[in-house]
């Protein structure tokens, strides 16, 4: 493993742990449905999408309809495009395969804390987001697996607040890409659209979809309206 | 495991995959365009996004919390102590009943 990418292996740990006990809660869920544990190992690793596989596993459960589910899991998916899509320059210059596996290993995690630490320093790149998703997604198949077998067990961590410290984490790596005043406009609009999608009943995949949008829209807007007084 | 159970893990997986190569696709289209700020501002609208919909309908003791959360973000620029610091003050106002 080279430095960059054992670099971004240490960084992850403590958000790669919280997401297991998620795992872990996933892993049960999906074994009540009738997956065996190394069949939720298989989803984990080759879907690689906490938020669809409980969506399309949810879904199977309640209506039994494999196209529903596997639609519904999808479309919680769809922030993936503007994701990868801003992974651009981190990922230029890397042959095809390798661009195929940093997409797939990309998560909400790694990606969020790739992004934060290029902010801060240039050199962070591809090593640090494939070094980073491999933890991330070896523990996300792991413990999902683990849940389908012993996910009873364990006890309810979010009265302690573990929902909150992912939460608190996107906080600093929103700080992280914080460049200036110049965004406060349009990180307001991301920021007030995503509650009221949110807030009118939406999944909150959506909302972050819908929020993001609404950013680009307005500082496009403003850029407009710059370019028109020049 | 069932052939239901097979399916909705097979099509899932190709259907994320798809996701991420679409996004990839469109970057690549993006950053040779016109349009390549747009690849510059997406990580901080997503990550804005994906906090504010974190706290959408959390009660107050919650967004306390974000807002400690933010201050210590913003002194340390550092993602392991605000998470850390950011957890025990989210427990500290649970435990004090805000």
């Amino acid at each position: 493993m080279t430095h960059g990418m054992k670099v971004g292996a240490l960084a992850i740990l403590p958000l790669a742990l919280g997401a297991a006990v998620y795992g872990f809660a996933f892993g049960l869920l999906a074994a009540q449905v009738g997956f065996p544990w190394w069949g939720v190992g298989l989803m984990s690793a080759s879907v690689h999408a906490g938020s669809s596989q409980i969506v399309a596993v949810e879904q199977f459960a309640s209506t039994g309809a494999v196209l529903g589910a596997v639609f519904a899991g999808a479309a919680l998916n769809l922030r993936y495009v503007g994701i990868v899509a801003s992974l651009s320059e981190v990922l230029n210059g890397l042959s095809l395969w390798k661009k195929l596996v940093a997409i797939h290993v990309t998560g909400d995690e790694n990606w969020a804390l790739t992004m934060a630490e290029r902010a801060k320093s240039p050199d962070v790149g591809a090593k640090f987001l494939l070094g980073s998703g491999m933890v991330m997604i070896s523990v996300w198949t792991t413990s999902t697996a683990l849940g389908a077998v012993i996910g009873a067990v364990l006890p309810n961590l979010e009265r302690f607040g573990l929902g909150f410290a992912f939460t608190a984490a996107f906080i600093a790596m929103a700080r992280g890409l914080w460049r200036g005043r110049s965004q406060a406009l349009a990180w307001s609009v991301a920021a007030g659209a995503t509650i009221a999608v949110v807030s009118l009943g939406a999944p909150k995949a959506y909302g972050i979809v819908a929020g993001a949008i609404c950013g680009l829209v307005a500082i496009y807007l403003v850029r407009r309206a710059k370019e028109a007084t020049r | 495991m069932s052939g239901a159970l097979w399916a909705v893990t097979s099509l899932l997986a190709l259907a994320a995959f798809l996701v991420r190569v679409a996004g990839l696709s469109a970057g690549e289209r993006i950053r040779a365009s016109r349009q390549a700020w747009i690849l510059d501002d997406l990580p901080g609208l997503i990550v804005v996004s994906l906090v504010a919909s974190s706290l959408t309908g959390q009660p107050l003791p919650t967004w306390i919390a974000a807002g400690v959360a933010l201050g210590i973000a913003i002194m340390t620029n550092h993602v392991i102590a605000t998470m850390a610091l950011g957890v025990v003050a989210f427990a500290g106002l649970k435990w004090l009943g805000v």
